[in-house]
């Protein structure tokens, strides 16, 4: 069975820095997958051609068979992928409720929404992704005034609004308490039955705890690939990563 | 309860009272030459609520709002001189004077005056989706899309002062009649004006009112706030901007029609610049976040032209200049923002409120 996601040699080059280097990975259908590496690796910028918002200077991206490689953003979102941002990135000057509400995204054709006014199914999404991410005493609040933590509860609810196939999390439980990092983990198992996840992060106990498959980057190249047993036994994985992060 | 400014009922009672208190405006006024000025006044009201739509809400700033206005103006000059003209003297006097011998292309259609109409509407309209649709997709934004408008706004200027024998050129054309639609002639000193006049300012303003409210304004704020993360979200910001520049385009196209119905008269000083930046004052000073905010900064600031502006001749610019600055310093969101204050305080004193209830800054049209 091939990937919901296929990234085929995939490069990309700011200027003369090569960022990305013959990048190619999959992610299986119904799986969370979780792409690790140290710093500069280039993990962001694999979700940043994977989206959109920078095209590849060579190589293809697959979604579901089709070829999304360069589509524009809005697109590659309607075809089923949504993204949480590493620096978390919500609307900060609208109340926490229209955040959700923006993001649920079902109808995106702007002659359609021009006299919407209650969308079909919005309550009860809204309630419950209100409760998944402990905000519902928060909905009036303005988004800016957030901590970081709720912020971060914000964007993931707002991946959860749009309903995505694939959802990209970009360092999901930075600036999260380990009670919340666990509950983060409990929703990311309970997604994988109806979705797939691609998840970015540095945090190995959180990985250990979700991922079905690891995909270990070092200079924009694929390093290691398998299970976590597999990973935390690779030399050379120990040696460009896992061995810094415990001298950390 | 929250600040009363941002409640949904009171702003539409605010609305009905505001559209009441216009409505009787033509039982208590007998002087004609006055109706007609407060019904100017409607066309200037309608032009800032286009550009609070566009610019207000939408977060476009556009300079070149002349050019909608102005089309649309031209669009119905042209209908009423035709109008005027006959079989046995086809051709407006002034083609006459810059030697045409036959009507041009351009002119023909606007011997049918339904036809005219329809031109002098979806024409502006049509280069507004075009040119926004191009620029909005190359992702033109914030002061370049500003300066993009103004170029356009002194192209189409050059272009009507240059071709003379289409356009009337520096004089403008003045068509001899006032407006007949089917059998009625709608003299521009009665009060039936007037009423054109007030049904398309109300139209359009509850139009944009729902149009604010609905799904269509929640993703236009979202954009405003954030457009490079509203992309992630599955919606089309380049589409979504083209619409509002479009409905506001289409708003400044009717109100252009009105205006030339009311004074029978248009030149490229409805092109110029220093119009377009004057809209840009009205919905400053009056409030551009807010739809009737910028309605009364028309009123106020054209109201106070024709009666001080005789009185200072020389000095109104720089009065009208100094009161600018004075609300942008220190009233940023225009002299809207003073009822918001205002009710504001009156909340804190209210024990029962909550703290920050309506999410601090939520639908910035009032
Ligand atoms: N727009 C850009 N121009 C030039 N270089 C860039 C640009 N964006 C990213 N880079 C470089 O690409 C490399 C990979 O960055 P990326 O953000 O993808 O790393 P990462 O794996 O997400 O790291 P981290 O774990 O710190 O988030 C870095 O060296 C970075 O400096
Ligand atoms: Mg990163």
């Amino acid at each position: 069975m091939s990937g919901l996601l296929e990234i085929r040699n995939l490069s990309k080059s700011f200027d003369a820095t090569k960022v990305i280097n013959d990048f190619s990975m999959e992610v299986v259908e119904g799986t969370i997958c979780c792409l690790v590496g140290p710093n500069g690796a280039g993990k962001t910028t694999t979700m940043d051609l994977i989206t959109g918002r920078i095209k590849p200077t060579s190589g293809k991206v697959f979604f579901a068979n089709d070829d999304i490689t360069a589509k524009h953003e809005h697109l590659i979102a309607r075809a089923g992928i949504g993204r949480k941002f590493q620096v978390p990135a919500v609307l900060r000057d609208m109340s926490v409720q229209q955040n959700l509400e923006v993001a649920f995204s079902r109808q995106t054709n702007p002659f359609r929404n021009l006299f919407k006014f209650r969308k079909a199914g919005l309550k009860d999404k809204l309630d419950e992704v209100a409760t998944l991410a402990g905000l519902t005493g928060r909905l009036k609040e303005r988004a800016g005034i957030l901590s970081h933590g709720e912020t971060q509860w914000l964007e993931i609810g707002m991946v959860l609004m749009q309903e995505p196939r694939l959802l990209l999390m970009d360092e999901p439980i930075a600036g999260m308490t380990e009670g919340e990092a666990e509950k983060t983990a409990q929703i990311f198992k309970d997604l994988r039955k109806s979705a797939t996840l691609l998840v970015v992060e540095h945090d190995m106990g959180f990985v250990r705890e979700i991922a079905d498959v690891v995909v270990v980057m070092h200079m924009g190249s694929l390093l290691a690939q398998g299970t976590i047993q597999q990973i935390e036994a690779d030399r050379r994985v120990r040696d460009v990563y896992l061995g810094e992060q415990e001298a950390a | 309860m929250g600040n009363l400014y941002y409640n949904k009922t009171a702003q539409w009672a605010v609305y009905v009272v505001f559209f009441a208190a216009l409505g009787v405006v033509p039982l208590m006024v007998s002087d004609s030459f006055l109706l007609n000025q407060f019904a100017t006044y409607g066309v200037y009201g309608m032009l800032a609520l286009s550009l609070s739509l566009c610019w207000g809400f939408g977060g476009i700033l556009n300079l070149g709002q002349g050019i909608a206005f102005g089309l649309g103006a031209y669009g119905m000059a042209m209908t009423m001189q035709m109008q005027s003209q006959t079989e046995s003297n086809p051709i407006p006097p002034f083609m006459l004077n810059n030697s045409l011998e036959s009507l041009p292309m351009l002119w023909q259609p606007f011997q049918s005056t339904t036809l005219g109409l329809i031109l002098a509407v979806a024409a502006p309209t049509l280069f507004c989706a075009v040119f926004g649709g191009i620029m909005f997709r190359a992702r033109v934004s914030g002061p370049f899309f500003a300066i993009m408008t103004l170029a356009m706004l002194s192209a189409f200027y050059t272009i009507i002062l240059d071709r003379q024998a289409y356009t009337g050129g520096v004089n403008g054309l003045t068509p001899p009649g006032s407006f007949q639609f089917g059998d009625f002639e709608i003299d521009p000193y009665s009060p039936a004006a007037y009423w054109v006049v007030f049904g398309f300012l109300m139209g359009a303003t509850f139009l944009t009112k729902l149009i604010t409210q609905s799904s269509f304004g929640l993703v236009t704020q979202a954009i405003r706030d954030d457009a490079e993360r509203v992309r992630f979200l599955g919606y089309s910001v380049a589409g979504y901007e083209t619409v509002i520049y479009t409905i506001s385009g289409l708003i400044a196209a009717v109100a252009g029609c009105c205006w030339v119905m009311l004074v029978q008269y248009v030149s490229p000083a409805q092109m110029d610049v220093s119009f377009s930046l004057s809209i840009v004052i009205w919905a400053a000073i009056g409030g551009r976040h807010s739809l009737l905010g910028s309605i009364l900064g028309a009123f106020i600031i054209q109201g106070a032209q024709s009666y001080l502006g005789d009185t200072f001749l020389a000095t109104w610019l720089l009065i009208l200049g100094g009161f600018f600055i004075v609300v942008v310093r220190f009233l940023p969101n225009g002299l809207a923002s003073l009822v918001e204050k205002a009710f504001g305080l009156f909340e804190r004193r209210d024990p029962t409120s909550s703290p920050a209830p309506d999410g601090g800054r939520p639908l910035p049209a009032e």
